[in-house]
């Protein structure tokens, strides 16, 4: 059983951050929250998402599990304007998806869930250092450091208390320094690791401008992101693996 | 070998090599024979050989062509061929003949010392021996390139991996992944350029066709599997499938007949595949281990691999997040 309704707004939020790293996912109808979690093929992205009861105007659910093309849950999700709502109903006998939007009324096939990747574990990480940025600073660094190279560093220096966003091109570099104060906050830790930025590029479309983003960092270690979406009672958590010098 | 009338119909699009990222199932037949026929055999002989006259341009093509994915953020999973489908008999024969064929008029061209028509027929009579079945498998064992074992077509194989998303693309030459359901097939990847992407559902939304017309088109054009229909080309096949539903009232009322139709429509539609293999996406190549193999061991030319080589130890290795749990 499950039955929700939910602001347009909200649910994009939470399809476009699962969108930038699969076209299916499973989600998980659960009593008190939504959750999906998601890796793409390469095992290299991780998206842990959950959007809790309270998110919605109206929400029940009991615990089943249903699978999704995303593409097509955005694409009608995008008919609606910002401040519509969206009424979702899930069919058990025909396993199908009614979505009500102002008038408008969508039936969704669903896909098997056995038949989409498995859930990934979350690996267990204790990074060193915690920095809490603006989503806008993280996409600024993403976007300079896109015009040199494919990858990007992410840094902190704990003598000078500053995180560093880094791109080494093959004629030209890139170096975004944030110090302290142009942060929300710093734990000052010894992180330094290698990213891929088409990964990052994705996830930071996702991330919006005005977020608190919390970046976990370790030496050659995966980066955490976490941020909030729908006031603060939707949160991601992306989780990116580095890339690592072969010698 | 595909039938490349599809070219025609196709959704192809080039895309740069920095846009791509993700998991390629290479059909690894079809990609080493491209380094066998074409990137190394054109420009000499010896080099490519062994003093016993074995052939290794295989391993020059792994070495050289690595990288390209490497680079650029693409992890190659190297699909191998089962058996031949017995369906494929027919082509199989036919391939062998004109192998032999190009032999005989290879060995005339020896004679007149006709280098150029040498080199082309050579290309022709290319086939991947046991040694280089096995001496590719080592070398991308030595390199930790993941490699899966088809049951039968590794383009079949390559398609499915691509459909329940183990992986992001399947890499072909042919245009077979799409008949056999790959959402997703790179070409030309091996290649001086950009690669092509040949996408499944934007080729059926251009006309308009579901995946099981379009294996009909391709059928009245002619597959590895079948002849085509005398005097049908993609267009004509399109028309034809789309004005009359499907592959058998076309058949009817063109009073025309394709041996074993159902069999091979059956066949494309759902191909012997495995859900039999693991890949660990995480690529940490022993690069002395491979320089040995390929230098010391199979008496490779090192100015030929040396770059190569540089190139892969050079490479930032993309981790996977299963390495942290």
């Amino acid at each position: 059983m499950f039955k929700a309704i939910v602001s347009a707004s909200t649910l994009r939020d939470a399809l476009d951050s699962v969108s930038v790293l699969v076209d299916e996912c499973k989600i998980r109808l659960n009593e008190d929250e939504l959750a999906i979690r998601a890796v793409d093929p390469a095992n290299v992205g991780m998206v842990d998402l959950t959007l809790e009861a309270a998110a919605f105007e109206s929400y029940e659910a009991d615990g089943g599990v249903i699978g999704v093309n995303l593409n097509r849950l955005e694409d009608i999700a995008g008919m609606a304007n910002s401040g519509d709502l969206v009424q979702l109903e899930l069919d058990e006998e025909t396993r199908k998806l009614h979505i009500q939007i102002d008038g408008l009324s969508y039936t969704l096939a669903l896909i098997d869930p056995d038949s989409i990747r498995q859930e990934p574990d979350i690996p267990d990480l204790d990074l060193p250092a915690e920095i809490v940025v603006e989503g806008a600073q993280i996409g600024r660094g993403i976007t300079a450091a896109d015009m040199v190279s494919d990858h990007i560093r992410l840094r902190v220096d704990e003598a000078e208390e500053a995180f560093f966003i880094e791109a080494e091109g093959d004629t030209d570099d890139v170096d975004l320094r944030l110090d302290r104060e142009d942060l929300i906050d710093l734990q000052a830790g010894p992180a330094e690791s290698l990213f891929s930025l088409d990964y990052l590029k994705d996830m930071n479309k996702a991330i919006p401008k005005d977020a608190e983003v919390r970046v976990e960092l370790g030496e050659e270690f995966p980066v955490k992101l976490h941020y909030e979406f729908g006031e603060g009672m939707g949160q991601v958590t992306y989780m990116l693996a580095p890339r690592i010098q072969s010698d | 070998m595909g039938n490349a009338d599809l070219r025609d119909i196709a959704h192809i699009e080039e895309v740069a090599f920095e846009d791509l990222s993700g998991v390629v199932a290479v059909d690894a037949h079809n990609w080493l024979y491209r380094y066998l026929t074409t990137t190394v055999k054109f420009t000499s002989d010896r080099r490519y050989t062994t003093e016993e006259g074995e052939e290794v341009a295989n391993l020059i093509g792994i070495v050289q062509g690595l990288p390209k994915f490497l680079d650029n953020d693409l992890t190659p999973v190297f699909v191998f061929d089962g058996g031949v489908t017995d369906l494929k008999d027919d082509e199989v024969a036919k391939r062998r003949k004109a192998r032999e064929r190009a032999q005989e008029r290879k060995e005339e061209a020896e004679e007149r010392g006709d280098a150029v028509e040498v080199a082309r027929l050579d290309a022709r009579t290319q086939r991947l021996t046991d040694t280089i079945h096995e001496t590719s498998r080592e070398l991308l064992r030595l390199l930790d390139v993941p490699v899966v074992e088809a049951p039968a077509e590794g383009e079949a194989q390559c398609a499915y991996m691509n459909r329940v998303g183990d992986a992001d693309y399947s890499g072909s030459e042919d245009y077979d992944t799409m008949l056999f359901g790959g959402p997703r097939t790179l070409r030309q990847l091996t290649s001086k350029g950009s690669p092509e992407l040949m996408d499944l559902e934007a080729t059926l939304a251009d006309h308009d066709i579901t995946y099981e017309q379009l294996v009909d088109v391709a059928m009245l054009c002619g597959t590895d599997f079948n002849e085509g229909v005398r005097g049908i080309g993609p267009k004509t096949a399109l028309k034809a499938v789309t004005e009359h539903g499907d592959l058998f009232s076309v058949l009817s009322a063109r009073d025309a007949e394709i041996p074993d139709a159902e069999r091979i429509r059956e066949f494309f539609h759902s191909p012997p595949v495995s859900d039999d293999y693991e890949v660990d996406t995480t690529i940490t190549p022993d690069v002395a281990a491979a320089r040995a193999y390929v230098v010391d061991e199979w008496e490779v030319d090192p100015d030929e691999v040396e770059r190569g080589f540089e190139r892969i130890e050079g490479a930032l290795t993309q981790t996977g997040l299963d390495d942290w749990t």
